[in-house]
């Protein structure tokens, strides 16, 4: 396994972790931009421009990407987040230079008008998709109210209103600011031409304009910092769903911070689909269908995210035990036992995730275009195996689980 | 490229397959034991899927907590599931923890302790995910349909209904146990850095002593008839239709898998074309072949909104009518190069690997190797594939929708 890294001379950085003994190689352009940076006027851009870009270019039309993409026998996709707009690729290796080509040439869309009517139809068909599905509208709901302003908070599809007003000039001009060479990382992974791949980024995205890049760090309220014992709840009423939802934030390490892998750590522990705290808890005793935590970083913040779902009834009595819990763990801490199961899960998960190039492609492109860092497995692996019970402590000090937190229900459970 | 397939018999029935991918550093391993939905048995559904969660609850010496613990401290990413025919026992690791696995499982499928002060929790998991199901409208689509298209009790739900599992008693979980989680039907691959010796070796140590039951038949009942609406409270509505395919054993599998990937495979298909790129009529829309060992069917589905749900039924109608005598050399030559590189991608993953030299050990009864499967996929021709749909056309429909309003079916059906 190797680390290959090169900048355009507009900016554009192509970085490589190589692997000799993959079957495949996999490509991605990694865009520095997702609903944080949306105005009003623009919420929803992102993600809808994601979808433009597969509408085509001047010279390529949708029917014509979408059969060059299958000729390759790619399995491509993109994705947007409230931070990533990731479009990629995983291919045979001899198909590199082609997959490599045909993302960047779909960078530079023509974002048609006709085109833009047609894909705001399939947009809000997700949106009403999503609607529809658990936990119906709650993780959104949860991260708006928690982050009150911050842009970590603005979800990403935007609403059935945001997105039938956005514009295609707006879109436009968000796409010029936003897509800037200095703004994007092409990262590979598994069987890579190095080499080839640099040629091929000077040949298709060498001419692209650069652009400054605005600063993406805005003030955080007290909460999303770690301070405070405020308990904010909000309820989504849905008389015909099954089941009743719930997510609950509190704030946890950013992106940046080296406490992040302590909290993933603290999360597995706490609950992991198997053997964790919750899963004795709920999930043993068949007393919630779904019941778990996550910590989920960003540039600037960080948060611990609490899933459950029950029939409603139990909801009440679920939630204030999830509240002893977390309190107990934050004051009494975990055991010796807990802290090394949860150690040999993740670094198994860590080895199993790391000889599949596809999701290597991840791992490498966005630590790279947020922190211009590569860690490679080992690395992963050597901090996993140094963690220790004082990690937990501090977190604990910290970023209180018991501290300041936002509950969301959605569900038949009336307000 | 090189494969390495292995198989061995045990005398008392057990089949043992391995696949050896000497550039992984895990292993992965599957036990299909021959318990699933189809041995329910009447007014029992739900019993293999509420014998495999109580299966996992203790188990030889180790109590409920100590096997979710031993499987953590080895690393052990373990799942089971239960489908038609098989309950499932996987796990994924580094390769040097094979031997535990083999140990901890062995005490899962020959000495389960089956508590019966656990036997309501266990209920309650079952029940908690039937009533989690309720809130996804695709699921449920797709369960519908596949009552109509699959004879009883093949079409049966094998998460089980509500009201049976609230019937079932410790006692006809400990009688399905010991008679279906036998040796003779079951099948355990393994694929990743496998020391294939070894572990037929400990294979043979642990479970050759195994007694093979009495055979076991199931009868055959009735469809569930050609057409249905289900009432659900959504924005969207959900369409799936479909018709009998070959079974995978079939040579004729491959005609009927190219034909369906033209029509609703990769993004350039005549589904993604016509009923997202032209209208904007929704976000999801495929089609793709599901198989048993003795009937197969292709499977349509799509999820729009309520208002151009009958657009999208006429428009996906007409293109399953339009298909046979109109696919192209073009729209083949894709089709293959996508089979081919997701062929060669699977490869890369031990997981993936187990699941599939399982799957074919159970429909064909051997293992067909990448080169004989890059070759049949070479020999599919325009002409060979249009032959199949000329001789097999899609007349013999089956729709549900599910949404707020019924839609309009061809009067065929509806009569």
């Amino acid at each position: 396994m190797s680390f290959r890294h090169e900048t355009l001379p507009n900016g554009l950085e192509v970085i490589a972790e190589i692997s000799d003994s993959a079957l495949s190689t996999s490509v991605g352009f990694f865009v520095n931009t997702g609903s944080r940076d949306e105005t009003d006027e623009l919420w929803g851009a992102s993600h809808f421009l994601e979808h433009m870009v597969f509408k085509g270019t001047d010279d390529l039309s949708a029917d014509d990407i979408n059969r060059r993409f299958d000729d390759l026998g790619a399995a491509a996709n993109a994705f947007t987040s409230e931070e990533d707009t990731v479009y990629y690729a995983s291919v045979l290796p001899e198909h590199q230079r082609e997959a490599t080509e045909l993302i960047g040439r779909i960078l530079r869309p023509a974002l048609r008008e006709e085109d833009f009517e047609t894909e705001r139809l399939v947009i809000l068909e997700e949106i009403q998709m999503y609607d529809d599905q658990p936990p119906f509208g709650a993780d959104d709901a949860c991260r708006a109210t928690f982050f009150a302003g911050h842009p970590a908070g603005r979800s990403v599809l935007g609403t059935l209103d945001s997105v039938r007003s956005i514009s295609v000039d707006g879109m436009r001009d968000y796409h010029r600011r936003r897509y800037a060479p200095g703004n994007i990382v092409l990262a590979a992974s598994g069987a890579v031409d190095f080499d080839d791949l640099v040629e091929t980024a000077r040949r298709i995205c060498g001419e692209w304009e650069p652009l400054p890049i605005s600063s993406r760090t805005c003030p955080k309220p007290p909460r999303v910092c770690g301070g405070g014992d405020e308990a904010i709840r909000e309820q989504i009423v849905r008389e015909a769903a099954a089941m009743e939802y719930v997510i609950r934030f509190s704030a946890g390490p950013d992106g940046d911070d080296p406490d992040r892998y302590a909290a993933k750590w603290l999360a597995m522990m706490l609950g992991d689909e198997s053997g964790s705290r919750f899963y004795w808890e709920f999930i043993d005793s068949g007393a919630a269908d779904y019941a778990s935590c996550h910590h989920q970083d960003f540039l600037d913040a960080g948060v611990f995210a609490v899933q459950l779902s029950s029939d409603a009834e139990s909801i009440e009595a679920l939630l204030a035990r999830t509240e002893e819990i977390l309190t107990d763990v934050t004051v009494n801490g975990l055991t010796t036992a807990e802290m090394e199961q949860a150690r040999s899960k993740l670094a198994s998960r860590i080895v199993l995730s790391g000889e599949r190039a596809r999701r290597r492609l991840f791992g490498v492109g966005l630590e790279w275009a947020h922190s211009r860092r590569y860690r490679s497995v080992a690395d992963d692996l050597g901090v996993v195996e140094n963690l220790k019970g004082s990690d937990l402590g501090r977190l604990a000090e910290r970023w209180p689980l018991s501290g300041s937190h936002a509950t969301v229900l959605a569900g038949p459970l009336e307000s | 490229m090189k494969q390495t397939l292995l198989s061995a018999t045990l005398d008392n029935g057990i089949v043992l397959l391995g696949e050896e991918l000497p550039d992984l550093e895990s292993v992965a391993v599957a036990f299909h034991a021959p318990a699933g939905g189809i041995h329910d048995g009447e007014g029992r559904c739900g019993l293999a899927s509420l014998t495999s969660e109580m299966m996992l609850r203790g188990a030889g010496d180790r109590d409920s907590r100590q096997l979710v613990e031993d499987l953590a401290m080895a690393g052990i990413n373990w799942s089971n599931a239960v489908s038609t025919t098989h309950a499932t026992y996987f796990g994924a690791m580094v390769a040097k923890r094979l031997p535990e696995a083999v140990s901890i499982y062995a005490d899962i499928l020959r000495r389960p302790q089956l508590p019966a002060d656990q036997f309501e929790s266990g209920r309650q998991v079952v029940l908690q995910d039937l009533a989690g199901t309720d809130d996804d409208p695709s699921h449920r689509t797709l369960l519908a349909l596949k009552k109509l298209v699959f004879p009883a009790p093949w079409g049966l739900p094998s998460e089980g209904l509500t009201a049976d599992v609230e019937q079932l008693t410790p006692e006809v979980v400990e009688a399905f146990a010991s008679t279906h989680v036998r040796p003779d039907g079951m099948i355990v691959a393994a694929a990743g850095r496998l020391d294939w010796p070894d572990f037929v070796k400990r294979m043979e140590a642990a479970f050759a002593d195994w007694q093979p039951g009495t055979p076991v038949t199931v009868g055959q009942g009735e469809r569930g008839g050609r057409w249905q609406h289900v009432e659900h409270d959504s924005q969207q509505t959900h369409i799936a239709i479909a018709w009998s395919a070959p079974p995978y054993r079939s040579d004729e599998s491959y005609e009927a898998t190219a034909a369906l990937s033209v029509l609703g495979g990769g993004t350039s298909s005549r589904f993604f074309t016509e009923v997202r790129e032209r209208r904007g009529l929704c976000y999801s829309v495929s089609a793709g072949y599901h198989t048993q060992r003795d009937f197969a069917s292709a499977i349509c589905y799509a999820g729009t909104s309520s208002d151009r749900a009958q657009q999208t039924l006429d428009v996906m109608l007409e293109e399953i009518e339009r298909l046979p005598g109109s696919i192209t050399e073009d729209e083949l030559m894709r089709v293959k190069a996508r089979a081919k590189s997701g062929l060669v991608m699977q490869q890369e993953s031990s997981s993936a690997r187990a699941g599939g030299i399982a799957r074919q050990w159970y429909h064909l009864g051997r293992v067909r190797s990448l080169a004989d499967e890059l070759k049949r996929l070479d020999q599919l021709s325009v002409s060979s594939v249009r032959g199949w749909l000329e001789s097999h056309p899609p007349t013999d429909l089956s729709i549900v929708s599910l949404g707020r309003h019924p839609l309009e079916v061809p009067r065929e059906l509806s009569a």
